[in-house]
C-alpha cells in the first residue's frame, strides 16, 4: 500500500468536484484503505454530499459533513464550516476534499489547520469542457490560473446522459493542452461507467481514465 | 473532567455549542453582550431581535425572549415592539448588510427619530450565509464571490462607515461606538453603555462590532487576525463615536 | 383606564378614513404605525388627532415595510396594533404580512385600494384584490373583508382586530379610495354594549418572568432547515385555516333563490349591483345578487350552492378578474355559464349592472 493520499477537488460551479471526490474516495476505500471525506463546499452546497452520508458511509466512507438538520436556516445558502473539518487533516488514512466553488478556490485550504505545510496535499482541479466558463482551452488556462494552488488538472468533460466517448476524447485533448501550457499534469479522465469501458484504461492522451459512478443527482435537497 | 465553559447566564446552555463556524466573531459578540446583559441585570426586560444572515443562528442562543425577523426588518420589528411597551429594553442585531444595506432606511429612520432602542451590527465586511458576496463595508481590493477581482470602489464606491453615518444624524442623547472583536472588553463596555443609555431612556444607541468570517475571507488564524486588526481596524477606527454629554468624540479614544 | 371614545350608540356623518380611526378606537386598539400614502392618509390623520386623548399611541415610519414590521413588533409586544395603506404600499406590506402569516402574528391592516400600477389615480379601484388575499410568498393565509360602505367599514374594523386575535392569521380590511374618502351617515357604538366582546392581546415576547428560569424564554423564527420542516408547518397552518375558514367566512344574497342570473360583485361594486338587481326585479327579471364579504376565506358553500342553482352568472368588478379567479376556482366543475363585467379601476353604476345583464339574458 501507498503512503498517505491527501486529495482536494477544486474547480468551477457545477464542474464535478463533488462527483469526483466521492468516486475517487471510493475507489480508495475499496482497495482497503481508511479514507475520510471532507465537505468543504461552503458558498453554496444546494448540491453536496450532505444528503449522501448515510449510503456514503455504508460504502466504508468515513464522511465529514453537515447533517442538514444539525445546522439552521441553511437553505438559505449555508456557509457553515463543520468545526471536524477544520481539523481534518490530522486524521489518519487518506483524505478527499471536497472543495466548493468560490473566487480563489483553492483558498479553501486555509481553513484547514495544517494545510500549507501538508507534504501529501495534492490540488486537482476537475474540468468539464461542457461549462461555458471552461468551453476552450483558452478559457480552462484562464479559469485554472485564478484558482490559486493547484497541482493537476482532471478532465471531467460530460453532458449527463448526452455524453459520448468522442465528448469525453475532446475534453481529454484540450485539457492536455491546457494542462501543458499551465505546466500541470493531467491527473486523470473521468467518465461514467458504462463510456469509461468503451474507451478502456487510457484516454486518447494516455492519460489513465477513471470509471465514474454518479451519486450527485440524487443529492439534491 | 473538562473544565465547564464561562458562559453568560443569559446564555441557553441546552442550545450549546453555538452553529457559528470555527473563528466567527459573532459567537463572541453575542458573549460580549450576553455579559453586559448579566451585569445590568435586565434579563427579564430584554427582548432580543435578530435578522437574516447568520445571526438568525443566534434565534435560540439566550435566554431572551427572542425574534428573528426578515432581512433588514429587525429594527423596525424592534421600533415597534419598543413603541408599545417602552418598558422593554429592545435589541436588534444584525450583520452590515441587513444594518447597512437592505434595512439602512430602518437604521436610519429608527436613529434619527432617536428611538430607545439598541442597534447592533456585526460588521465583516461581507454578506456570509449567502456565501460571500461583497457586502457595503467590503474594503477596496476585496475579493468577494460578487467582486470576484476585488472591490472597485470606481464602480461600487467606498466602504461604508456606518458607525460614523448614525452620529453624525443622531441627536444629543444617543450613543454610538464602534467595537472589535479584537478587544472584548472593550466591546462589552460599549455595549454596556449602549443599553444603559436605553435604560435611562437618553435615546438611541448604536454599536457596531468588527468581526471575523475566516470562512468566507479564505484565512487562517493569523491571517484572520491580522484581517481585523490591520486591514479593518485601518479604515473602521474603533472606539466610542458619540457619547451623551460629551459631544462628537474623535475616534482613536 | 383611559375613557372610551365611543360610549353611546350615535348616528353620524363621516368620512371612511375617518371611520376607521374611530373604530380602532371602538375595537381598543393600542396603536397604530403607518406611512404616508393617499387614500388612507385620513386613518393617520384622525388617529393622530384622537390617539392623546384616549393615551392611544403611532408611529410614522420611514416606509411600508417598516410600518408592517413595526406592527408585527407591537403585536408581539402583546398590544392591539394596526396599519393602513394603499397601492404601492400595499406591495410593500407584503414582505411584513408574509412573515405575519408565518408567524401567526395577529396584524391588522386596512387596506383603501387604489388605481394601479400607477401614481395620481387613487380615487377607486379594486385592484389589490390578488395581492390583499394571496399576494405574498406564501399561502395567503390570511382574512379578507371587502367592505361596501361606511357602516361596514366601522363593523368590520372592530371585527379585524377580534378575528386577528382570535384565529392569529393576519386581517385585513379592503376599502378603496371612494370609501375612504366618501361621506355618509353610520351609526358608531360600542362594541361591549351590542354584546361584542373584544378580545383582550397577549404579549408574544416581554412576558411575566425571569426567561430559562421562571419560565422557558419566548423564541420566534421564521427560518426552517429542512423543506419537511416547512412543509409541516405550512400544511398545519393551512389545516387549521381550512377549519375555521367556515366560521370566518361572511357574505350577503339578495333574491338569489330560483334566480335566472346572479350578479357577483364585492365591496363597494354590490351597491351598484344592489340597485341594479332591485330595479330588474321591478322589470320583472329573475336576476338575484350575491356577494362574498370576505375574500379570503371564501363563502365557499354558499358559491357551490349558488353555481349548482343558477343557471347564469356575471361577475362583475373594478379589476380585470381578481375576484373572477377566485370564484372560478370554487365554481370550477359547475354547468353555470359564466360572464363577466370588468372595468379596472373604474367605477361601475347600477345602469352598467343593467344593461349587461339584460345584454346577458337576451342573448
Amino acid at each position: 500500500m501507498t503512503g498517505r493520499i491527501v486529495e482536494a477537488y477544486i474547480g468551477e460551479y457545477a464542474a464535478g468536484k463533488s462527483e469526483s471526490a466521492i468516486n475517487r474516495a471510493l475507489e480508495l476505500a475499496r482497495q482497503g484503505r481508511k479514507v475520510a471525506l471532507v465537505d468543504l463546499d461552503i458558498v453554496e452546497p444546494f448540491y453536496t454530499l450532505r444528503p449522501l452520508q448515510k449510503e456514503l458511509a455504508t460504502l466504508g466512507l468515513d464522511v465529514i459533513a453537515w447533517q442538514t438538520g444539525e445546522t439552521m436556516g441553511l437553505g438559505e445558502a449555508g456557509t457553515l464550516l463543520k468545526p471536524e473539518a477544520r481539523w481534518a487533516l490530522k486524521r489518519e488514512g487518506d483524505i478527499i476534499l471536497d472543495i466548493g466553488y468560490g473566487v480563489d478556490g483553492a483558498r479553501t485550504l486555509n481553513l484547514l489547520e495544517g494545510a500549507v505545510r501538508d507534504p501529501d496535499l495534492k490540488v486537482f482541479a476537475v474540468i468539464n469542457i461542457c461549462r461555458p466558463m471552461t468551453s476552450s482551452v483558452k478559457d480552462i488556462v484562464a479559469e485554472v490560473s485564478l484558482m490559486g494552488r493547484v497541482d493537476g488538472l482532471i478532465n471531467n468533460s460530460h453532458l449527463a446522459g448526452e455524453t459520448t466517448v468522442e465528448l469525453v476524447q475532446k475534453g481529454a485533448r484540450m485539457v492536455a493542452e491546457a494542462a501543458s501550457i499551465l505546466d500541470l499534469p493531467v491527473v486523470a479522465t473521468l467518465a461514467d461507467t458504462e463510456l469509461a469501458e468503451k474507451i478502456g484504461p487510457a484516454d486518447c492522451m494516455g492519460n489513465p481514465v477513471r470509471p465514474l459512478e454518479r451519486f450527485m443527482p440524487r443529492a439534491f435537497w | 473532567m473538562q473544565p465547564a465553559p464561562v458562559m453568560p447566564k443569559t446564555w441557553r446552555v441546552d442550545t450549546k455549542p453555538h452553529k457559528f463556524c470555527p473563528g466567527c466573531g459573532h459567537g463572541l459578540i453575542l458573549k460580549c453582550l450576553g455579559e453586559a446583559i448579566d451585569d445590568l441585570e435586565i434579563q427579564s426586560r430584554v427582548v432580543y431581535g435578530c435578522d437574516i444572515g447568520c445571526s438568525l443562528l443566534s434565534w435560540d442562543l439566550f435566554n431572551l425572549d427572542t425574534v428573528q425577523a426578515h432581512h433588514g426588518r429587525t429594527t423596525p420589528v424592534m421600533t415597534g415592539i419598543k413603541r408599545a411597551r417602552p418598558e422593554l429594553i429592545c435589541i436588534a442585531y444584525m450583520g452590515d448588510g441587513g444594518g447597512y444595506s437592505i434595512g439602512v432606511q430602518h437604521l436610519v429612520s429608527s436613529a434619527m427619530r432617536n428611538e430607545k432602542i439598541t442597534v447592533i451590527v456585526a460588521n465583516n465586511t461581507q454578506y456570509a450565509m449567502t456565501g460571500g458576496q461583497m457586502a457595503p463595508t467590503t474594503l477596496p481590493g476585496q475579493k468577494t464571490e460578487t467582486s470576484p477581482f476585488g472591490r472597485d470602489p470606481g464602480t461600487t464606491g467606498m466602504p461604508f462607515r456606518g458607525a460614523e453615518m448614525i452620529s453624525s444624524i443622531v441627536q444629543e442623547g444617543a450613543y454610538v461606538a464602534r467595537g472589535s472583536i479584537a478587544n472584548l472588553r472593550q466591546l462589552t463596555g460599549y455595549l454596556k453603555k449602549a443599553l444603559k443609555n436605553q435604560i435611562e431612556g437618553k435615546g438611541f444607541s448604536f454599536v457596531e462590532a468588527l468581526s471575523s468570517c475566516p470562512t468566507n475571507w479564505r484565512t487562517d488564524a493569523a491571517r484572520t487576525w491580522e484581517f481585523i486588526e490591520k486591514d479593518m481596524a485601518g479604515y473602521f477606527k474603533v472606539g466610542e463615536i458619540k457619547i451623551p454629554g460629551r459631544g462628537e468624540v474623535t475616534a482613536d479614544a | 383606564m383611559s375613557e372610551k371614545a365611543v360610549t353611546e350608540e350615535k348616528r353620524v356623518f363621516m368620512t371612511g378614513n375617518e371611520v376607521v380611526a374611530w373604530a380602532a378606537l371602538a375595537a381598543g386598539a393600542d396603536i397604530m404605525y403607518g406611512y404616508p400614502i393617499t387614500p388612507q392618509n385620513e386613518v393617520m390623520h384622525y388617529w393622530t388627532r384622537l390617539a392623546p386623548k384616549y393615551d392611544k399611541k403611532f408611529l410614522q415610519t420611514e416606509d411600508e415595510l417598516s410600518a408592517g414590521f413595526a406592527t408585527a413588533g407591537g403585536v408581539m409586544a402583546g398590544r392591539k396594533a394596526f396599519t393602513a395603506t394603499a397601492g404601492s404600499g400595499s406591495v410593500l406590506m407584503q414582505e411584513p404580512m408574509a412573515m405575519a402569516e408565518m408567524m401567526r402574528l395577529p396584524t391588522v391592516a386596512v387596506l383603501q385600494q387604489r388605481g394601479g400600477p400607477s401614481t395620481a389615480t387613487v380615487i377607486y379601484s379594486q385592484q389589490e384584490v390578488t395581492l390583499t388575499t394571496i399576494g405574498g410568498n406564501g399561502e395567503g393565509m390570511r382574512v379578507v373583508y371587502s367592505t361596501a360602505g361606511h357602516q361596514e367599514l366601522y363593523d368590520y374594523t372592530i371585527k379585524a382586530f377580534n378575528t386577528a386575535w382570535k384565529y392569529r392569521f393576519p386581517t385585513f380590511v379592503l376599502g378603496d379610495g371612494y370609501q375612504a374618502k366618501m361621506r355618509e351617515p353610520l351609526t358608531i357604538y360600542d362594541p361591549e354594549t351590542r354584546g361584542i366582546s373584544l378580545l383582550e392581546p397577549e404579549p408574544f415576547v416581554g412576558k411575566e418572568g425571569e426567561p430559562g428560569k421562571d419560565r422557558p424564554p419566548a423564541q420566534y423564527r421564521n427560518t426552517f432547515n429542512l423543506e419537511e420542516e416547512l412543509y409541516e408547518k405550512v400544511m398545519s397552518d393551512i389545516r387549521e385555516f381550512e377549519k375555521v375558514a367556515p366560521e370566518i367566512a361572511e357574505y350577503e344574497s339578495m333574491e338569489t333563490e330560483g334566480a335566472e342570473l346572479v350578479v357577483i360583485a364585492h365591496g363597494i361594486v354590490f351597491r351598484a349591483v344592489r340597485e341594479a338587481v332591485a330595479n330588474l326585479r321591478q322589470q320583472r327579471f329573475r336576476v338575484g345578487g350575491f356577494r362574498p364579504v370576505t375574500l379570503r376565506p371564501l363563502p365557499v358553500t354558499q358559491i357551490k350552492e349558488l353555481v349548482a342553482g343558477a343557471p347564469k352568472i356575471l361577475l362583475v368588478e373594478s379589476s380585470y378578474g381578481q375576484m373572477a379567479r377566485l370564484l372560478k376556482e370554487v365554481a370550477c366543475g359547475s354547468a353555470t355559464e359564466i360572464s363577466t363585467f370588468f372595468k379596472p379601476g373604474v367605477g361601475i353604476t347600477a345602469g352598467e349592472v343593467e344593461a349587461r345583464v339584460k345584454e346577458i339574458i337576451k342573448s
